[in-house]
């Protein structure tokens, strides 16, 4: 048991298929929780988000109008998100590690690749929970670190520590 | 992707982990349990969710033959990536390979190529048959070959 307490969790599920999104909400139930929202499409997810400001938002990659991808942008840096920070698991039956690196770029923090199993929603899950990614900020991009974890393992140089402003201190 | 300076690099407190508490000892079988439980019989409830997604393949199929404009084709690629995941995950490996060819040759053509119509319908077919004999295996030597043969047919397409 891991004695997590998912029922204080709220988490945002965005699909435009109901299959999918239906299969996605029985897991998470069975997981314990028990606050969760459904959007089927990116236009109400918007709106979900701002109304209900979820703990978690999992969301498809494909939709029409306003993509998984154009939400996470929005998400990470519209004037009117309600939490920047907020977790972001992307769903996606795209396996090619270009598609991987786009949604990486638009601020994911972690990706489920289709078929959805449910040892892989509940690790990508205690992913967000336990090992949060830093936030960085540059010119162009906001978002989780898109460095894998891990990086005490790095044994080259340091390239950032010059320039890096930790401004959490 | 080149780096980018200045770089502000810094942790929010992790809000998540003081809402749920918890400690780390590995995967929660019990829940893990309950839940592929609960995925098992959800699959079997949804025994109509492939005819369901046919008809929107065909839909887009036809809205994309009556008018093959980006438009039609974005909706032809959506209806065949989201058949490429469903099936997927409800046990239909090979609709999931053929949608998957679909879903590439739609993706990667150039928008100045024209779509081939036929090996669109070659596809499409190519589900309805399978869904039809309900294929839920790899072992099925016909749908097999009709697999290969259509992913080879869209390698033939990308490459010319």
């Amino acid at each position: 048991m891991s004695g997590y307490r998912f029922d204080r969790l709220k988490i945002l599920v965005v699909d435009d298929n109901v299959h999918m999104r239906k299969l996605v909400v029985t897991i998470l139930q069975a997981f314990g929780v028990i606050q969760i929202f459904e959007a089927e499409s990116g236009e109400r997810a918007w709106a979900v988000l701002r109304e209900s400001n979820p703990d978690i938002v999992v969301l498809d990659w494909m939709m029409e109008g306003i993509s998984g991808l154009d939400l996470v942008q929005m998400i990470r840096t519209d004037p009117q998100t309600p939490n920047p920070f907020v977790p972001v698991i992307m769903l996606s039956g795209h396996t090619h590690i270009d598609r991987v690196r786009q949604a990486r770029d638009a601020g994911i923090n972690e990706f489920i690749a289709k078929p959805v199993s449910v040892k892989t929603m509940m690790s990508r899950l205690m992913s967000v929970i336990e090992n949060p990614r830093p936030f960085v900020r540059t010119k162009s991009y906001f978002g989780p670190c898109r460095r894998r974890r891990g990086n005490n393992e790095y044994r080259g140089p340091e390239r950032r520590a010059e320039k890096t402003v930790q401004a959490a201190e | 992707m080149a780096r980018q300076h200045p770089i502000e690099l810094f942790m929010p407190p992790n809000m998540l982990k003081a809402k749920v508490g918890g400690t780390v000892v590995g995967l929660d079988m019990a829940a893990i349990n309950r839940a592929e439980t609960a995925m098992e019989s959800l699959k079997s409830e949804f025994a109509n969710w492939a005819q369901d997604d046919v008809r929107r393949l065909v839909a887009a199929r036809d809205a994309f033959a009556a008018n093959p404009g980006p438009a039609a084709r974005a909706g032809l690629l959506r209806a065949a990536h989201d058949m490429k995941g469903q099936a997927a995950t409800f046990n239909y490996p090979l609709i999931a390979r053929v949608a998957g060819s679909l879903s590439q040759l739609i993706h990667d053509l150039p928008e100045k190529c024209e779509l081939s119509l036929g090996l669109v319908d070659a596809h499409v077919n190519a589900i309805h048959v399978i869904y039809r004999d309900k294929v839920m295996d790899m072992s099925n030597k016909m749908a097999l070959a009709l697999a290969q043969e259509l992913e080879a047919r869209v390698t033939e397409a990308l490459g010319a």
